[in-house]
């Protein structure tokens, strides 16, 4: 997405802004301040799957494996090695990342549909390994565990500022992200996305960055995962499932995929509408897959990208970064592999 | 020897399973590159209605023939309506709008026919023991081995030697050139979801006798379903029969010994023969065969 417009710049300030006193604002509107939190973890995974999604052309349903592979790894340390705070986080984010070694060899070989059903496939591998090893996970029922106290230098995080810390991590995230996809890096991943082939032949070496890619959103997702874990205390299968993995996905594209601020879009809108869906109806799924359906028909480049290029249009100016691609091309294996 | 040859038996029944699933997962994802997340709730949509059947009186044959043609109506309904404006997009969408499909698939099962899943048993002709010789076999897998049998060789037939079998092949190789030479390709598109919707409800009524029946009953297998396509090789029949009774029998060996490791096995054989054969058993460059 372009931020050289002012109107961009001027509305993520807005939303800094904002999410700091969301704290306060909170109470007002009948919103629970874990579901704040749980709206900015999910934002980070989301964005996690935006760099793979919307910037290196990849599919990604299976990254529930990092988000709980994240939670698990920061529950189980703290549950036997009684492991601090800070420690547990990335411990958290170690284990996604010996996922994301352990299945990203066998990820790389394939493109296209073949890549996303390998990753379906290898993703639910942690699913099972939770569900089944009972003795140490807990099984099905997860897995609860304290949240170390974080003291440092005389400072206290008290629960109530959890909130903050949470945001600390977001913000930090964020701008990281901002910087990576405009880095040179960022942009031979969007290269790759557009038309991979010409990227190899550019003399990039398109596994790699592919595999870079994977691990820096693991990194992101285990991040994303440790933190939920720390916020709600409880580690479960579910959270590694492929249903989890739909949703993280549908969060990217119904914000905007390849638009940096889209995933905070999607992940806002997704998690209040289930919080207040799933409390007020027992069959919440139906209007959460109707959700899905009108997404993918009516707002295929996501909320962001319809307003952006509503903007794009009246400028008539281009100034697409990787967001136009998604909708418009069909990746196959045949065309990508010649 | 006699204790482990039921279990054989057993994990070859249940491969079957994987790979009457996974054909139709893999016609599905070779012509129109959509991996169908709903194909499990096309199982047990295809259970239900035969559940409902035979509640409401009718005959388990009846049930059994005609619930996977409704679900290939309900199917090819989709398909029309939702699934075939996404063809020439990226496989995100098709894979997000199936994915919401099974979401509201299962809890419209749930309202309709509760949380925890139905009885549903086969008729009383197949509810007896069969003797093998050696070991006594319930007759019922013994006829879903049967019938899984005939459907594959009846798919393999289909595919090579009609001329609609050969415009599926033809279009998986090249859609442009099958539609230029005047075939219509959106009639075999949906021609083919169809058939890989009405395998899916010919196993879904089988199984719903055997593993039982419930809203998530189809979602269990999809999963051994999409090892069974990597394992045996996109779009290969012979693959996805080969990797389906291998994960099968890995599955109940493992589960014999070590219970706790038996979806893990499956994935530990999948990712050793990534590692021999990277594009899996008998996969070559797409072709049906």
């Amino acid at each position: 997405m372009r931020m050289g417009n002012r109107a961009g710049v001027v509305t993520a300030a807005v939303v800094c802004v904002l999410l700091l006193f969301v704290p306060q604002i909170a109470p007002h509107i009948h919103l629970a301040i874990s579901i704040c939190t749980e709206v900015l973890l999910f934002a980070m995974a989301a964005m996690a799957v935006n760099l793979l999604v919307g910037y290196t052309g990849v599919l990604p349903f299976g990254n529930a494996a990092f988000f709980g592979l994240g939670a698990y790894g920061a529950g189980l340390t703290i549950e036997y090695w009684h492991v601090g705070f800070f420690s547990s986080i990335g411990l958290g984010i170690l284990a996604s990342l010996i996922g994301a070694l352990l299945i990203g060899p066998f990820l790389l070989r394939r493109r296209g549909i073949y890549f996303a059903l390998l990753m379906i496939a290898f993703g639910q591998v942690f699913y099972f390994i939770a569900y089944r090893f009972t003795d140490i996970t807990g099984g099905e029922d997860g897995m609860n565990f304290a949240r170390p106290a974080v003291e440092w230098l005389g400072w206290q995080l008290k629960d109530e500022n959890f909130y903050y810390a949470m945001l600390a991590f977001f913000f930090i995230v964020g701008i990281l992200f901002l910087l990576l996809v405009r880095s040179p890096f960022g942009r031979s991943l969007v290269a790759i996305k557009e038309n991979e082939t010409r990227a190899r032949y550019l003399g990039l070496n398109t596994d790699r960055f592919i595999f870079v890619a994977l691990l820096i959103s693991a990194a992101i997702e285990g991040l994303a995962g440790a933190c939920y874990g720390l916020s709600i205390m409880f580690a479960y299968p579910l959270m590694l499932d492929w249903h989890n993995s739909g949703n993280i996905v549908l969060m990217t594209i119904l914000g905007g995929s390849g638009t940096v601020f889209g995933p905070f879009l999607g992940a806002l809108i997704f998690v209040i509408g289930n919080d207040i869906l799933s409390s007020a109806v027992p069959w919440w799924q139906i209007p959460l897959g109707a959700l899905f359906v009108a997404c993918v028909l009516g707002f295929p480049k996501g909320i962001l990208g319809t307003v952006l290029d509503f903007f794009e249009k009246r400028r008539g100016g281009f100034g697409y970064e990787a967001r136009d691609t998604l909708h418009s091309t069909v990746l196959s294996e045949r065309e990508i592999q010649p | 020897m006699a204790h482990i040859a039921p279990e054989i038996f057993n994990g070859l029944i249940l491969g079957a399973f994987y790979a009457v699933v996974a054909i139709g997962l893999s016609l599905i994802m070779n012509l129109t590159g959509t991996i169908n997340m709903a194909h499990g709730s096309f199982m047990t949509l295809a259970g239900y209605l035969a559940f409902a059947m035979v509640s409401a009186g009718t005959n388990y044959w009846f049930a059994l023939a005609v619930a996977p043609i409704l679900t290939l109506i309900v199917g090819v309904a989709l398909e029309r309506t939702l699934i075939r404006p996404l063809y020439r997009r990226d496989p995100v969408y098709s894979l997000l709008l199936t994915f919401g499909l099974s979401l509201i698939a299962e809890e419209t099962y749930r309202l309709v026919w509760g949380d925890n899943g139905v009885p549903f048993s086969p008729p009383a002709s197949l509810q007896n023991a069969v003797s093998l010789g050696f070991t006594y076999f319930p007759a019922y897998r013994l006829f879903i081995a049967g019938v899984l049998l005939v459907i594959i060789v009846l798919l393999v037939v289909f595919l090579q030697r009609t001329r609609i079998g050969l415009r599926l092949r033809a279009a998986v190789q090249d859609n442009e050139m099958i539609a230029a030479l005047g075939t219509n390709t959106q009639v075999l598109y949906m021609m083919n979801f169809g058939l890989g919707v009405l395998l899916a409800g010919i196993a879904g009524v089988l199984a719903a006798g055997l593993l039982g029946l419930n809203p998530q009953s189809g979602n269990a297998l999809l999963m051994p379903a999409f090892v069974t396509v990597i394992v045996g090789g996109m779009g290969s029949i012979f693959g996805a029969v080969a990797g389906g009774l291998s994960i099968g029998l890995t599955i109940s060996i493992v589960t014999l010994y070590i219970p706790a490791a038996s979806e893990i096995a499956m994935y530990v054989l999948m990712a050793v023969i990534l590692l021999v054969r990277p594009r899996g058993l008998f996969g070559e460059e797409g072709i049906f065969g």
